[in-house]
């Protein structure tokens, strides 16, 4: 539809791959801790990603390693058991604890107001200095419980991971 | 954006610095440009660039119409920012510790040249939601016997929406824009709720199917950046999250809401007319009183 008559101004200066890309980052707004959240929701989740398939080939290790390099499976994951106990895997694992606490309650929050539509607000009518509704309702509340949350249960985790 | 309410009466460092992102299509070269003003108090960003265009360069091209914050055409990017040029006063953008400030053309649009942004896409947008009352007489449509009902309650669930300016902001801060550029965007979603909750129009079922699709209302991830650039408080990350339950509703055949009726001709000059008892009244409006002390409105004798 709107592609074809946009014609050639619309091909031929679209911006970038990089301005695009990195359009959440170079964007500055105020008073906008969603776009925080929506950042960091995007990067925990790469984050997640990345630590299922990594966790799907260490606990079939035992499996895999008999295929590959012909070797007992259960000595092979007695190896692999010993390299991650190093502390390089321990920050990894910190890193995805605190991935993991920060994108479920904020998926919870999402849920609420993206398929439910509760604490946006009601529409009304606005005056001056004109905050939009969204920005004073309860998910703005929520978001600052879910970073709350977050970082005291990343704590903990840190305790625990590390002691 | 929240309006910056006390901005008009501070005063501006008395020289800026304005680096500008020029563009040239026949080149096609993109190239930064700066220019030293002097600035005044109470000088708005588009002053600035007009101040340059009169006095500096007279090949800088922008747009810009009604020079109070109704047209929506001087939308730019000030240090970043996609705001409107001609309501951001320079004291919100710069300061005697940083007199720079830098203007871009909108983010995610095709640029025609220097400051000047092709709109075509945004407007093809909007009007794929079909932004107009659609109802299932066209008969009455088209030959109107009377009019719509509508209270003040449903009035008010669409009388932010229609503040919107078509400027453009919106989609300019949107990160999802940025990644897809088929995705209808926040303007154009907002539009189809301000259509979905009005009370006069019929036609939810086909807005409904239009935004539910991949580069629909499930597009967005709710960043909110729409909501916190747009000049008329708007707020279409809102709308599109209340659009978004209500096509969920809708699915799941749950979706109702009050249809207006036809009612009479508009009252003669003089004819009284009856509230109908379901009516909501605003609040501080007491009808007893009203009854016994008539407002009159006169109007002039040769209205
Ligand atoms: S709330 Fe949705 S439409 Fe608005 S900026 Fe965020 S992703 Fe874009
Ligand atoms: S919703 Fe707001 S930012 Fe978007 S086009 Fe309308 S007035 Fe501009
Ligand atoms: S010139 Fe009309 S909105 Fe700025």
């Amino acid at each position: 539809m709107a592609r074809e008559q946009g014609g050639a101004v619309e091909k031929e200066n679209r911006p970038g791959f990089w301005r695009s890309s990195l359009n959440p980052w170079t964007v500055r707004t105020k008073n906008n801790p969603e776009r925080v959240a929506f950042v960091l929701h995007r990067v925990t989740g790469f984050i997640i990603l990345a630590f299922l398939l990594a966790h799907i080939l260490e606990t079939d290790s035992p499996v895999w390693s008999q295929i590959v390099y012909h070797v007992n499976g259960w000595a092979f994951w007695n190896h692999i058991m010993g390299i991650e106990s190093g502390l390089a895997f321990r920050i990894g694992e910190f890193i995805v604890a605190g991935a993991v606490l920060f994108h479920a309650p904020n998926g919870i929050r999402l849920l609420l107001t993206e398929f439910f539509g509760v604490g946006v607000g009601r529409p009304g009518d606005p005056k001056p200095p004109y905050v939009p509704f969204t920005f004073t309702a309860a998910q703005r509340q929520w978001l600052y419980a879910v970073f709350v949350v977050w970082i005291v249960l990343w704590i903990i985790a840190g305790v625990i991971i590390f002691t | 954006m929240a309006m910056d309410m006390e901005a008009a009466r501070r005063s501006p460092p008395k020289q800026v610095t304005v680096r500008i992102r020029r563009y040239d299509p026949e080149t096609k070269k993109t190239w930064w440009q700066e220019y030293k003003i002097e600035a005044h108090r109470g000088m708005t960003v588009l002053d600035a660039l007009l101040k340059i265009k009169e006095d500096v360069d007279h090949t800088i091209v922008m747009r810009y119409s009604c020079r109070q914050g109704i047209c929506g055409s001087c939308g730019v990017v000030v240090n970043g920012t996609p705001r409107l040029a001609c309501q951001t006063q320079l004291t919100e953008v710069v300061s005697d510790a940083n007199p720079v400030m830098t203007i871009e053309p909108l983010y995610n649009f095709p640029v025609i040249r220097d400051l000047m942004t092709d709109f075509t896409d945004f407007f093809n947008k909007h009007r794929s939601v079909k932004p107009y009352l659609i109802r299932n007489d066209k008969e009455e449509q088209e030959n109107p016997k009377g009019q719509y009902d509508m209270y003040p309650d449903e009035y008010l669930q669409i009388y932010q929406y229609t503040n919107c300016v078509y400027c453009g902001l919106c989609y300019a801060a949107c990160p999802v824009v940025a990644a897809d550029p088929e995705f209808l965007g926040p303007q154009a979603l907002m539009y189809a709720l301000r259509f979905v909750n009005d009370v006069r129009d019929e036609g939810w079922k086909e807005r409904f199917l239009i935004v539910d699709t991949e580069h629909g209302c499930h597009r967005c991830h709710f960043a909110a950046s729409c909501s916190a650039v747009c000049p008329k408080a708007v707020d279409p990350a809102g709308a599109i999250q209340s659009l978004r339950s209500k096509l969920f509703r809708f699915r799941l055949g749950l979706y109702k809401r009050r249809v207006s009726k036809i009612i009479g001709p508009p009252p003669e000059k003089g004819e009284k007319v009856p509230l109908p008892p379901e009516a909501t009244l605003l609040p501080g409006v007491d009808l007893k009183k009203l009854e016994e002390e008539p407002v009159v409105i006169k109007l002039p004798e040769d209205y």
